[in-house]
């Protein structure tokens, strides 16, 4: 971003750190513009017709233009007057925006800029605005800190506001994995040492072997003979030796085995559980982002990955280092002629595997990729079953989902077909490395340069020494995998929490249920808000009703009232504090929520019931179910309250489920009770059992009521009605029908509809 | 002869109360006031300050073209849509050519013809790569969420600002540029 201002009207001269190039200021001073009258200048990276560019535009006292820097010189945009101009947006389109000024009631383009600049830019044209209705201009209000960029080291965010993954100090996934790990240091301390020790009794078997073939089966010529029983005796020596390294390594294969299932199950556990509490505490938003599907692979299986990591440091990586450093030695020391010959193949080995997994590992991603559709897929299909048999799209689904599971085949037969190619393969090369030492070893032996027992224990040694080689060459491909599903772990425990808990919040524990919108802007896009400088304050006890034609912003109210977003600006008061500065916690407690569809879960009646209050007693359970006029069918039921309820209710109609949910808001006593659609989706009779369950719900607490049946909140104290995102008319039901507004016409076209309906 | 259990949908009855469609005949595209392209529609009123949006654009970027304008009498300035174009090509050239002009306004896509290098730093992947308007360098969060199918074969990438890099056929990527955009770009 480049700002660059002549005089400090309220701008900071910090911004004055580039010129504006001199072809740009002739051109400008051609059109009026002076350096005293100039109040700011900003540029832009395209021209009109979305060409990288450099665009000037300048702001003056009394005029605007847009001036394009370099040669050829074209013709500017403007100068337009801001005597003329009605009004400034910052117009964003796909992939670019504009800078529109309204005139004799026509939007112009002025300039335009990616979406880098658009930060930027809705600035500018909030000030311009500002400027052409007369008001002061704010203390620098173009040179706020970017929620995109890096305060320190300007590296783009990974989200807005996100922390700076370079200034935090990140650590590497495997550092990080480590991190997890710190706790169980004792245990695998221990691990490493037993390792040590499991690798020493591996490396005994191929001497005691060589000890026996050249003292007893087979002895060196020269070597004194030794007689039938003293030969027996070293026989069983040697036997028992190898029975107590063998049965060593099986104990402390036993214990490495048993320990790392210890950790690493512990580890997966806490991961889990660390994954779900974040989960809990990121806003909605970050939900409309991302796939459930893919939220819930990631719990269930890429936390499975770091057992493995576990595991391989304990049995995989670290045990075959040990292991091809404690064998090549002992090769090294038999004879490092052959030794040097064993590692022929090694090269080889090495060069494969790192051009295969180089093309291999992308598939291993594909494999995630296509479990995860398949499970988003399923998961969609088997809760929307209804609406595909309504629809009769059965057989479409079914294509669908073969597609699908093509995909997952197609994805799993590349990875294992490649996989399958490559191991015979690389078997194939440590053959040959066999052979080499049959045949340099085996005439040694002919020459009598060494003896059988020492080529059988060569033998033994480098079978144990391609083993750990191969397991190397195939670490990488672990690690990729590993990798992949780390970064995917690790994305969810670092997506930033937007509605943070301050630090000093205060605790709520009685609330009055005053609650006031002070000039209240947002938008789920900062660029696109939805809620305008909205205010409206609520009294305590009052009922309130909301009103407005879908999309106007009603439902917005209600997310930011219950903090599931924080306003862009302005702020929302409940009983004269601010929701920002208050415990999150205590503030939904003293909230229940009635909602159009209403969420009910896989568990009993009486859970579901006492959802917000799990301690509740039975008997408060049933008072609560009795007022919300919801006793009478559960009772009908054989099971009553214990009665499982299916997924999202199955089993209870819509009217039966919503009383419940009347019933799960009453039993939590809330203060401020929001009713969101509550009735809209259930048939009149249904309706009229939910009206008398909400009239004994709402007495007493600040009500706020958002429907599309007026005839609803005729009783209500104050009805705010919404458009486009502003309040545009408020009062009482019989206030509002006297103005003959909006609300007025509502109503007059739900009487006649009515009409009609009983006609 | 209508084949047994074969459904026939009455699409010219949903045609009444569906989209309008301009065409040549009822509508007269021109260039107005501010250099902008204004549209009279007949048996309707002069639009003025019109803008085009095409409603298919990954299926269909030639057809179905709906133009649409501010209306600024309204206190909220909503956008309505005039009616809807479904083959341009049928207009005059001029008018063509102020659609064309005015469809190129409203997107903003660097297409990706090849990627020369992608570096994963910090959970951000910095790409390296030729457009159709010359080499570019962004930053884009590593995220599901920033890479998104375009068509049956292609893909859209954005950058930590929302700006969009289209990979219309991933198949016409060379195949070393498509194995190091799966590395990363693999969902």
């Amino acid at each position: 971003m480049t700002i660059m201002t002549s005089k400090e009207q309220g701008i900071p001269a910090v911004l004055c750190f580039r010129r504006i190039p001199d072809g740009v200021r002739e051109q400008a001073f051609s059109l009026g513009f002076s350096d005293q009258a100039l109040l700011f200048a900003v540029r832009s990276d395209l021209d009109l017709a979305g060409e990288p560019a450099e665009v000037w535009t300048l702001v003056a006292e009394d005029r605007i233009a847009a001036l394009k820097a370099g040669e050829p010189r074209e013709s500017p945009v403007g100068p337009f007057l801001l005597k003329d101009i009605q009004k400034v947006r910052s117009y964003q389109k796909v992939g670019s925006a504009f800078l529109q000024v309204k005139m004799d009631g026509l939007y112009v383009d002025v300039a335009r800029f990616s979406n880098a600049e658009r930060e930027l830019f809705g600035r500018v044209a909030r000030h311009i605005q500002r400027r052409i209705e007369g008001q002061p201009l704010p203390e620098s209000a173009l040179s706020a800190q970017s929620d995109m960029r890096c305060e320190q080291c300007g590296l783009p965010l990974p989200g807005r506001k996100a922390q700076c993954p370079r200034c935090r100090g990140g650590r590497g996934i495997f550092a990080r994995t480590l991190g997890l790990m710190r706790p169980y240091w004792p245990s695998i301390l221990l691990l490493f040492l037993v390792m040590i020790a499991g690798v020493c009794l591996d490396l005994l078997p191929p001497f005691l072997q060589k000890t026996m073939v050249d003292r007893v089966l087979k002895p060196e010529p020269g070597a004194e003979p030794l007689s039938g029983a003293e030969s027996v005796r070293i026989l069983l020596m040697i036997l028992l030796g190898l029975v107590v390294a063998s049965g060593g390594r099986c104990l402390l294969n036993i214990f490495i085995g048993r320990t790392t299932s210890v950790i690493g199950t512990r580890i997966t556990k806490e991961l889990r559980e660390k994954l779900q509490a974040k989960l809990m505490s990121l806003a909605v938003e970050y939900y409309n982002r991302h796939s459930v599907g893919s939220l819930m692979s990631r719990v269930l299986w890429d936390v499975d990955y770091f057992q493995g990591f576990v595991t391989q440091v304990a049995q995989g990586f670290m045990l075959n280092m040990m292991l091809v450093l404690g064998i090549g030695s002992m090769l090294f020391f038999m004879n490092w002629k052959l030794a040097l010959l064993v590692l022929l193949p090694i090269p080889f080995v090495v060069v494969g595997t790192t051009f295969f997994w180089r093309h291999i590992y992308p598939r291993y991603y594909k494999v995630w990729d296509s479990q995860s559709k398949t499970a988003q897929l399923l998961s969609g299909l088997l809760s929307g079953i209804r609406l595909v048999k309504a629809f009769s799209q059965e057989d479409r689904e079914r294509r669908r989902f073969g597609a699908t599971a093509g995909y997952l085949q197609e994805s799993r037969r590349s990875l294992e077909t490649s996989v399958a190619t490559f191991n015979p393969i690389m078997g194939f090369v440590f053959g040959l490395g066999g052979l080499i030492i049959w045949y340099a070893g085996g005439r040694e032996v002919l020459q009598d340069k060494i003896t059988l027992g020492t080529l059988m224990a060569f033998f033994g040694y480098m079978g144990m020494f391609y083993g750990p080689i191969s397991a190397l060459s195939m670490f990488s491909n672990w690690v990729t995998g590993f990798l992949s599903a780390g970064q995917r772990v690790f994305e969810v425990l670092d997506a930033t929490v937007v509605v943070v808990e301050t630090k000093d919040a205060r605790p709520v524990s009685h609330m009055e249920g005053r609650i006031e919108f002070r000039n209240v802007t947002f938008g789920y896009d900062p660029y696109a808000p939805v809620l305008k400088n909205v205010s409206l304050t609520i009294e305590p006890g009052q009922f309130i009703g909301i009103v407005g034609k879908s999309g106007s912003g009603k439902t917005t109210l209600v997310n930011l009232l219950c903090r599931f977003y924080d306003p862009l600006e302005g702020k929302i008061l409940v009983d004269g504090v601010d929701v920002r500065e208050m415990k999150q916690q205590d503030l939904r407690r003293q909230m229940a929520l009635v909602l159009q569809e209403p969420f009910l879960f896989r568990a009993s009646i009486a859970e579901n019931i006492a959802y917000g209050r799990p301690d509740a007693s039975p008997l408060a359970i049933l008072n609560a179910a009795r007022a919300a006029n919801a006793h009478d069918f559960i009772a009908r039921r054989p099971l009553a309250y214990d009665t499982k309820l299916g997924e999202q209710g199955a089993g209870l109609s819509g009217g039966e489920r919503q009383r419940i949910s009347i019933a799960r808001a009453l039993l939590c006593d809330p203060k401020i009770l929001i009713l969101d659609e509550a009735t809209s989706s259930v048939d009149t009779e249904s309706e009229q059992e939910i009206q008398k369950a909400l009239t004994t719900l709402c007495r007493g607490r600040t009500t706020i009521a958002i429907a599309h049946r007026l005839s609803t909140l005729k009783n209500a104290d104050h009805i705010f009605v919404i458009d486009e995102g502003r309040v545009i008319e408020a009062g009482t039901h019989e206030q509002l029908l006297e103005k003959q507004g909006v609300y007025y016409k509502l109503v007059k076209i739900q009487t006649e509809l009515t009409r009609l309906e009983v006609q | 002869m209508q084949a047994p259990g074969v459904q026939v949908y009455d699409d010219a009855r949903l045609g009444q109360v569906g989209v309008r469609l301009l065409t040549p005949e009822n509508t007269n595209l021109f260039e107005g006031s501010f250099s902008l392209m204004h549209c009279a529609v007949q048996g309707d009123t002069l639009y003025r300050g019109v803008y085009a949006v095409v409603l298919f654009p990954v299926s269909q970027p030639d057809r179905f073209i709906s133009l649409r304008y501010t209306d600024t009498n309204d206190r909220n300035e909503k956008e309505r849509e005039i009616g809807i174009i479904d083959d341009l090509k049928v207009f005059s050239q001029e008018a063509q050519d102020m659609v064309r002009k005015s469809m190129a306004k409203h997107y903003f896509e660097r297409r990706i013809i090849r990627i020369h290098k992608i570096e994963n730093r910090f959970g951000l992947l910095f790409f390296k790569v030729e457009t159709t308007r010359g080499k570019l360098d962004f930053v884009m969060p590593w995220r599901g969420d920033r890479a998104e199918d375009y068509g049956s074969s292609g893909k859209v990438l954005l950058d930590a600002f929302d700006n969009r890099y289209i990979i219309p056929d991933l198949s016409e990527l060379p195949e070393a540029d498509r194995d190091l955009l799966a590395s990363f770009i693999y969902w």
